[in-house]
């Protein structure tokens, strides 16, 4: 059976907190975990009155050294948990807005998606000649 | 059989009716009703109604424009309407107590003559007259409160039957700006400034936090009530701010060295000990609870004891001074030290990640830390066959610590 690094949902009614675990992918959500690899506070805390940033921020707990051991040994993380393991490293970053609804509109209409596909390649190669030219061209000040 | 009717008769008194009286009361019944000639009650003029009217225009009328700097409170003045505590400084005829009963007797008379009709013209003038007296009044108010003595304690009972309620004074604003500038401004240390002006540890802390907010209100633009902070506190005795130049003993707010009894110490306790034995207060800390310290350490200034032994045992002035800096730097050394340590676990354990409208907060810790059996308390995270304990009686639900 495959195993997840996914969250399970405690706390209470409007006061979701999780626990980031490694389970089997069949068990019940909530169920004892194989371990608790941390915690994922999803409400913002308000920023201390004394700090820096001024900026509110969510509170994560994570045993990094333990995450990479159970990806190392195959655990697939859940689209939440990749997001949370990406943002300290752990794996390469998946979630952005744009690119998911790239993927559905492909998953939805496979032309659309070879027509995109070709955009962005052409984009690119489009991208990679004008900063070969501008390698090329010598700066001004050398000219004079 | 004569019909029952009463003559109306007018209840008020005979005299010069004062002229805040309202004339309603004498206003006839309407002509077409005539099942019923009595009187209806807010109508009647009882004994209590006309005692009001009396005071209020005897009396209370000190009340109608307070006394600058006093708490203005009815057990200060006497039955008939003197301030007692300017009756009792110096002479009788020289007083402003007796001055204000003769300027009351003045106004009594002017309210008497106004009765003769007037001309518009009269009466403008009079407006101004009446404008240009009024400044000359407030003046003369405030220099009448400049000469009374300060209030004492009758002056500070609101409720003139309950002598026990004693007004307590509250901080001026000079003196709450004082303690802001000084902790925030000069960096003085807490306790140190608690000290320096008599004012409770918990207090300094209190005012500077509630300071430090207005400020910023202040400098967000937003608009503060100072009308109604000002009419509270002209209401209120105030401990007034000393500034050091003034050569005047700085004035205690509060006692600030209490000893906060702790809910371990409320049970009543017999400890049997050996006649030899020096039961000290440690001893006696331990006997409540074994983690308890004792009374000297739970003090809120246990460096003020260690001051008064030092000036006990014989030490000079400048001999107390150097040791209380010596230990401020010592405790100065101690906090760097801590502040250092934590900012290095904080560079080593937290990782911040800046997200669009909040960042991520990343601790790293230990998986280790449930144990071996997985259920220690230390362990991260919900604990699983565990129930949750926020339902059962009493539980500190209300934050007992604020940040910043």
């Amino acid at each position: 059976m495959v195993l997840r690094i996914r969250l399970s949902r405690f706390g209470k009614r409007h006061d979701p907190f999780y626990n980031i675990v490694v389970s089997q992918a069949r068990t019940a959500r909530d169920s004892k975990p194989l371990e608790v690899l941390g915690t994922y506070d999803p409400i913002p805390q308000p920023p201390p009155p004394g700090s820096v940033s001024r900026r509110a921020f969510k509170e994560i707990k994570l045993d990094a050294a333990r995450a990479r051991y159970w990806i190392g040994v195959g655990a697939q993380p859940s689209d939440s948990a990749w997001r949370l393991l990406s943002m300290v490293g752990i794996l390469e970053p998946r979630f952005r807005v744009a690119q998911i609804k790239q993927q559905v509109v492909a998953a939805d209409n496979p032309l659309a998606a070879v027509d995109a596909a070709r955009k962005t390649a052409e984009a690119a190669a489009r991208k990679a000649k004008k900063s070969a030219a501008k390698a090329t061209v010598p700066p001004p000040e050398q000219k004079a | 059989m004569p019909p029952r009717l009463r003559p109306r008769i007018s209840l008020l008194p005979s005299g010069p009716t004062p002229t805040s009286r309202p004339q309603c009361l004498l206003r006839p019944s309407p002509s077409h009703r005539h099942f019923s000639q009595t009187t209806p009650h807010y109508e009647k003029a009882t004994r209590m109604r006309r005692n009001m009217y009396k005071w209020i225009n005897g009396p209370g009328k000190v009340f109608l424009e307070p006394l600058p700097g006093s708490t203005n409170y009815m057990s200060a003045y006497d039955k008939d309407g003197n301030l007692l505590r300017a009756r009792k400084g110096g002479d009788e005829e020289s007083t402003p107590g007796s001055e204000e009963a003769k300027a009351l007797e003045e106004g009594k008379q002017a309210e008497d003559g106004s009765e003769k009709p007037k001309s518009s013209e009269e009466e403008l003038e009079n407006l101004d007259e009446a404008a240009v007296a009024k400044k000359e009044e407030d003046a003369k108010k405030e220099q009448i409160a400049k000469s009374i003595p300060p209030e004492g304690k009758q002056d500070l009972q609101p409720f003139p039957l309950n002598a026990q309620f004693v007004s307590q004074p509250v901080l001026s604003e000079e003196l709450r700006e004082a303690i802001w500038k000084r902790v925030m401004k000069d960096g003085v240390s807490l306790p140190t400034v608690s000290v320096e002006f008599g004012v409770s540890n918990e207090r300094v802390g209190a005012v500077v936090r509630l300071m430090q907010m207005e400020k910023e209100w202040v400098a967000k633009g937003k608009k503060l009530v100072r009308p109604y902070a000002e009419a509270v506190m002209a209401m209120l005795p105030k401990t007034p701010y000393v500034a050091k130049g003034e050569n005047k003993r700085p004035v205690n707010h509060e006692s600030i060295n209490d000893l906060i009894v702790h809910p371990a110490t409320k049970q009543q306790l017999f400890v049997p000990v050996s006649e030899s034995r020096h039961f000290t207060r440690e001893d006696a800390a331990k006997a409540f609870h074994h983690t308890l310290l004792s009374a000297d350490d739970r003090i809120p200034h246990p460096e003020l004891v260690v001051s008064e032994r030092e000036a006990q045992l014989g030490l000079s002035n400048s001999e107390r001074v150097a040791a209380a800096s010596a230990r401020m730097l010592v405790e100065r050394q101690r906090k760097a030290e801590k502040e250092a340590k934590r900012k290095e676990w904080e560079a080593k354990t937290i990782m911040r990640v800046p997200g669009r409208r909040w960042d991520f907060v990343f601790q790293d810790i230990s998986v280790e830390s449930v144990g071996k059996d997985g259920r220690s308390e230390k362990g991260v995270g919900w604990r699983y066959g565990i129930p949750h304990e926020d339902r059962k009686r009493g539980q500190v639900k209300i934050p007992t610590k604020v940040d910043g």
